[in-house]
């Protein structure tokens, strides 16, 4: 029968005495709806559970210069700011369409990336909008770029004995226009078939001065379709730059699709040449409304 | 099994339990106080029926850990009625629109309903079907759920 | 104006105030005394044999009450053709195979017991494609059949076979011909309040079932059958329903998991409670009927059809429940669904080693109208004549008898037609090809019961007390229609007291008559007749009781008038206007002399006549009760499979306009108009909600909902990966009620449970091709099915 402790530390610094008491047996709880769901369908848990719910402090958005958000930020949080929505607007895309608004109440952005799902509605606004992930563990503070957070399915260079403080958004990205398409089968308490991101900055010449694209689904891991991006760097913003851009961005070379009860490979590698065109277009009418 | 103890406000009245500690909110509403207002419609967070407020929040209350409830505030379908036994304005809306069929998930349905109006007391149809889209409806295509909302949120007279 | 007081108005469900608050009791809030858990072991393979299982360490769980396997109980069969037994002893044929089952103390300490049994498989070959599983070197589900003998076959013995006319006269006269192949697939009732039940035995032996059953008295009498075959001759069963949160169909056939559960509490001797997880509803609840058509129908020049020809073929699974007689109810449309005189239909129903059916909203109507509304489409365009006029051309007609013999009496189908035609801005918007467009399809559906056993009977009792209260015993059941309001609003009409009088006892076969189920949509067709009878009768009693007692109420009043007021005058009453019966009448709960209504003496409360009439104390007491048992003057099926099986006939069209995304293959549903031919809406906003209800269920079979089995296997056994929708997707339907009171309805009501799915499907596939110039004949239409045909089209373009 399914036991384990359940231990609610005050603050960060219980948190680390217990994860260093504990150590293996012991799994973080952000949110729960990754883990709760998890340990109901598998019948299995982790002998204790660390949960982060009351480091109320690490829940924030803030601008000073660049962005801040706290690891524990909730997605319904990020759906309601307005600061989001104008200057982050992939993120907002993202976590706006999280499940429900009962998930969205409870489930963090820090525990959403953590959870490491190929299918992390989040990662890809991250990864379009140059996010560092702060992690804090015994030996103090560290920041690793979100493109080199995830190892795997499942699995980031996250240390069991680290928390996720914060991500944080450069500066520079606020002057890029960004959008995020979750495509699924259905409006909400969805997970995306294939997920779209792209942040763009746009010259006055109408050309492409900077651009991201990333993909959920698309590999083992959230991606960034890196080759995509460096053919656009300079392009003009046309609808045939784009397309190539898209086409690009669903090859072999930037992504290893599969085909899975959920989705045909065929039919993410289309999505992906619609959609990036589609959602480049969104993110600059986006920079241009600001 | 490892047990817990904790203090928390249900539908107003402070109360305290102890319960095995991998007992979600749902099972202690339903087995420590016999409220079967929220129900299990799927156990892991996919269908709404076990809806409740925590903190003027609404949540799934079958993956929400009984320990994190310390110190909370639980609002259940139980608790929305006045204290005379009058009916919550949500819920002479359901009645009177048809908003309730099978009504399995009718609970949840107002909870989620009740926590949006809370906040957002003149919601546009899109704010109110992006409230309770983590409900799932079976019965009714969700048309007479939405207008129930909106004759409640236009007929105040009671407390939101 | 009506004529009626209470029928016809939008009565809000007041009665049911209990499910807004919290206090409704479903199966799973139900608790009795010492009640025990139960959880069911369930197969690991799609088919093979058991060769042993080892029950002891679940037996020695601390909390574990009993452990069954098919050992521990007689071998006794179930089911519609008696093709199972209760737990599987010798060979599993579906994973949701129940092969051993637990009662502990509490859901976790069973589940955990379950986690004990060991069971050993020998695999067998395995069959899943129903085409497949009918050649002659398949693997066989079964080797013998109910009675023991060899089975040579998958295919069932259950021939449905129907011709009228002569097919190749109707082939001769066509002048255009069309001929389309469609597939339907697995599609979950989703219920929100899963399945379960409580067993309870007295010492005696008698069985209380609390059961969700929509067949209280046919699932009584399986439950009494069952008993009788494992030894328990003289047990009584009584059948009671507790809230039921949606049936769609799955309540029809009394399931295993009864059987295992009356198993259960016969060996502890303790209420045993078994209460599915959304999981096991998915795995181990029969589905939706899959079938693959093919469909030819031709018609002549002008465009009157000539024949229409349907090869079916159903995957039954691995067992026979009522999916195997959907096929009955396909007979239909494809008869009857406009006027075509040459009609050949054959269904065959495969066993394969896949999840066995049963049935669901609309019963086999909503495969069939698919096949025969896409088809006419299809025929149209063979034929260059509007779809529209094409339907309007073959409409059906009141008075008409179809090539099924089905009888058809009020029938507004071309005012259907025409009303969503307009709605929907037919001629201006037809044809386009942009990306937009706009299609249409109608049902037939049974409205006024279905005979499907020998009694298609509904029995009432309607009591009448002192204080006027109302109390109703009604045999049917609600799973969330709305019974109970729209019964105790027949009732007030019928006996001349208000709704909020009326109280209703549902689904309890100790308290209530005989009735064959609350299916097919006829509830309120069949409670309303027999509530106008028993109405009737109750009615009487309280008229000859007012006869009687109504001069010494009047006389009483007066006498106290007069003693308070000395000035006034008494007046000079004539009696012979209250002195019999058929003089007086009651509405509104007020009785008073027909001749004069108004009657400043005569006219006064009912229950002023029930206090005085009622168990009164001295001389002869009484009782106000009126039964009736309304059994509609309909014919079973004959042996060719014709007959008038229902007393009257409901009809609709779905209109559907749509936008698709060329490139992403998305199918946006624009607007929905749905027209439905009701008879008289007993409740408009009631009825609406059947409406609702019944088209999105239609859009999430159209275009998203899929139970995905891999090799028997259901794979998206969770709502993330079933995509019922949600009310973030929003359907905006349109309901058009269409009123055309029918004689044989209560108060001209017709049923309208079903119908409302029916044509939506096809409704949108047809929208698709007029958007696009792709037909998908596919369910669901998926985004990935719009773009492969697309390409495909372009492919052939180019």
């Amino acid at each position: 029968m399914i036991d384990y402790e359940y231990k609610i530390p005050a603050d960060l610094h219980e948190v680390f005495t217990l994860l260093k008491e504990y150590g293996e047996k012991a799994t973080l709880v952000a949110g729960g709806t990754d883990v709760m769901v998890k340990i109901r369908n598998t019948r299995k848990a982790p002998e204790v559970l660390i949960s982060l719910r009351r480091l109320e402090d690490l829940r924030y958005i803030r601008k000073n210069g660049g962005y801040r958000i706290g690891g524990l930020t909730t997605h319904r949080m990020l759906e309601l700011s307005n600061l989001v929505r104008t200057e982050l607007s992939a993120l907002h895309d993202a976590a706006s369409q999280v499940g429900s608004v009962q998930v969205r109440n409870v489930a963090t952005l820090g525990g959403n990336i953590c959870n490491a799902a190929p299918s992390a509605d989040t990662a890809a606004p991250l990864l379009v909008l140059d996010a560092a992930v702060v992690l804090e563990g015994p030996g103090g503070r560290r920041r690793v770029p979100i493109a080199e957070f995830f190892k795997g399915t499942y699995r980031t260079v996250k240390e069991p004995d680290e928390v996720l403080i914060e991500f944080d958004i450069p500066e520079k990205m606020g002057a890029f226009g960004s959008a995020y398409w979750k495509h699924s089968r259905r409006k909400a308490m969805e997970l995306p078939l294939i997920g779209i991101a792209v942040s763009v900055k746009l010259s006055e010449a109408n050309e492409i001065e900077d651009s991201r694209i990333a993909l959920t689904v698309a590999a083992p891991t959230p991606i960034r379709a890196y080759l995509a991006e460096d053919f656009l760097r300079g392009k003009p913003f046309t609808d045939q730059v784009l397309k190539e851009a898209g086409e690009i961005a669903s090859s072999s070379e930037c992504c290893t699709l599969r085909t899975s009860l959920r989705c045909e490979a065929w039919y993410r590698e289309d999505m992906i040449k619609i959609f990036v065109p589609r959602m480049a277009k969104l993110a600059a009418e986006r920079i241009k409304s600001r | 099994m490892e047990k817990v103890s904790v203090s928390f406000t249900l539908n107003g009245e402070p109360v305290t339990i102890e319960v095995p500690t991998t007992w979600n909110l749902l099972k202690v509403l339903r087995e420590c106080f016999e409220l079967n207002g929220a129900k299990e419609g799927c156990g892991v967070g996919e269908c709404g029926c076990c809806t409740v407020i925590v903190d003027g929040d609404a949540v799934n209350s079958c993956i929400y850990p009984i320990p994190e409830i310390e110190g909370r505030s639980v609002l259940s379908v139980e608790g929305i009625s006045g204290t005379d036994g009058g009916l919550h304005p949500l819920q002479k809306a359901f009645l009177e629109n048809n908003a309730v069929q099978c009504g399995f998930c009718t609970s949840g349905m107002i909870m989620s309903a009740k926590a949006l109006l809370d906040k957002n007391p003149e919601p546009t149809e899109d704010e109110i079907r992006t409230g309770i889209s983590g409900n799932f409806c079976r019965c009714t295509g969700y048309v007479q759920i939405v207008e129930a909302i909106e004759m409640a949120a236009k007929n105040k007279e009671g407390n939101f | 104006m009506s004529e009626y007081l209470y029928v016809g108005k939008s009565t809000p469900r007041t009665i049911e105030t209990d499910k807004v608050t919290g206090r409704a009791v479903y199966i799973s809030d139900l608790r009795r005394p010492g009640m025990l858990f139960g959880k069911i072991l369930y197969s690991r393979y799609a088919h093979a044999k058991i060769k042993g299982i080892d029950t002891s360490k679940a037996e020695k769980l601390q909390g574990v009450r009993a452990v069954l396997t098919g050992r521990d109980i007689p071998e006794v069969r179930v089911g519609f053709l008696k093709d199972q037994t209760v737990l599987k002893k010798d060979v599993v044929r579906q994973f949701r195979d129940e092969v051993a089952a637990v009662a502990a103390t509490s859901p976790e300490i069973a589940e955990e017991a379950l986690g004990l049994i060991e069971v050993e498989y020998e695999e067998l070959p395995a069959v899943f494609d129903p085409i497949e599983a009918m050649k002659e070197d398949a693997p066989l589900v079964h080797e013998i059949d109910a009675r023991g003998r060899p089975v040579r076959s998958n295919i069932l013995p259950l021939p449905w076979k129907f011709s009228a006319g002569d097919i190749e006269q109707g082939r001769k006269d066509s002048a255009y011909i069309a001929k389309d192949n469609v597939r339907t697939t697995w599609v979950n009732q989703c219920c929100m309040g899963t399945s379960g039940c409580v067993a309870e035995f007295d010492m005696n032996n008698n069985l209380t079932l609390y059961s969700q059953t929509n067949v209280p008295f046919l699932g009584k009498q399986r439950i009494v059958e069952y008993l009788r075959n494992i030894g328990l001759k003289g047990s009584r069963v009584r059948v009671v329903n507790p809230i039921v949160g949606g049936s769609f169909g799955t309540k029809l056939d009394t399931d295993i998991y009864e059987f295992i559960a009356v198993q259960l509490a016969l060996r502890t001797r303790k209420p045993v409670k078994i209460l599915f997880t959304r999981e096991e509803e998915f795995r181990a609840l029969p589905p939706r009927q899959p079938a693959i058509f093919e469909i030819e129908q031709g018609c002549d020049k002008e465009g009157k059809l000539t024949f229409r020809k349907v090869e079916a073929i159903l995957d039954n699974g691995a067992y026979t429940s009522w999916g195997a007689t959907t096929p009955s109810v396909m007979m239909m449309p494809i008869s009857s669904l406009y006027r075509v005189p040459n009609v050949s239909f054959n269904a065959t129903c495969v066993y394969t080693n896949n999840i066995y059916c049963q049935a669901m909203r609309g019963y086999g109507n909503p495969q069939a109208t698919f096949a025969v509304e896409t088809s006419m489409d299809s025929l149209a365009e063979e034929a260059g004549i509007d779809p529209a006029e094409l339907r309007l051309i073959n409409c059906n007609k009141p008075g008409e008898l179809t090539p099924m013999r089905l009888k058809i009496t009020t029938c507004p189908l071309d005012r259907c037609i025409k009303t969503v035609q307009e709605k929907i801005n037919w001629k201006e918007k037809r044809g386009k090809r942009n990306g937009r467009g706009i299609g249409m399809a109608s049902l037939i559906h049974v409205a006024g019961g279905a005979r499907v056993y020998k009694s298609d009977g509904h029995g009432i009792m309607v009591k009448v007390d002192q204080n006027g209260n109302v109390d109703v015993l009604e045999s049917g059941t609600d799973q969330g229609q709305g019974s109970p309001t729209v019964i105790s609003q027949m009732v007030a009409e019928a006996l001349g007291f208000r709704p909020e009088d009326v109280s209703i006892t549902l689904g309890d076969t100790a308290l209530c008559l005989w009735d064959a189920g609350t299916h097919a949509s006829r509830h309120t067709f069949m409670a309303g007749n027999a509530a106008i009878r028993a109405c009737d009768k109750a009615k009487k009693q309280i008229l000859e009781m007012a006869v009687e007692h109504m001069p010494e109420i009047v006389e009483y009043k007066l006498k106290r008038k007069e003693r308070k007021d000395p000035d006034f005058q008494m007046p000079d009453l004539d009696y012979s206007l209250i002195s019999e019966p058929d003089k007086l009448d009651i509405k509104d709960r007020y009785i008073f002399p027909k001749n004069q209504p108004e009657h400043p003496y005569f006219r006064m409360e009912v229950s002023e006549v029930l206090t005085r009439g009622l168990h009164v104390g001295t001389g002869e007491s009484k009782v106000v009760v009126g039964e009736a048992f309304y059994d509609p003057p309909t014919e079973m099926l004959d042996r060719e499979m014709k007959g008038n099986y229902s007393c009257t006939y409901a009809f609709g069209t779905t209109a559907v306009e749509v936008e698709v995304d060329r490139e992403t293959g998305e199918v946006k549903i624009l607007n929905l108009f749905a027209a439905h031919d009701v008879g008289r809406a007993m409740n408009p906003t009631l009825v609406k909600g059947q409406i609702y209800g019944a088209a999105y269920m239609g859009v999430g079979y159209g275009l998203t909902e899929q139970l995905q089995l891999r090799n028997g296997r259901v794979m998206n056994p969770n709502f993330r990966d079933y995509k019922m929708l949600t009310a973030k997707d929003v359907v905006p339907v349109v309901p058009l009620v269409i009123e055309e009171p029918d004689a044989d309805g209560p108060f001209g009501a017709k049923g309208i449970g079903e119908p409302g799915l029916v044509p939506t499907a096809p409704a949108i596939a047809n929208a698709i091709y007029d958007a696009i110039g792709v037909r998908i004949t596919d369910l669901p239409i998926t985004a990935e099915k719009v773009l492969v045909a697309l390409k495909k089209k372009a492919g052939e373009q180019s």
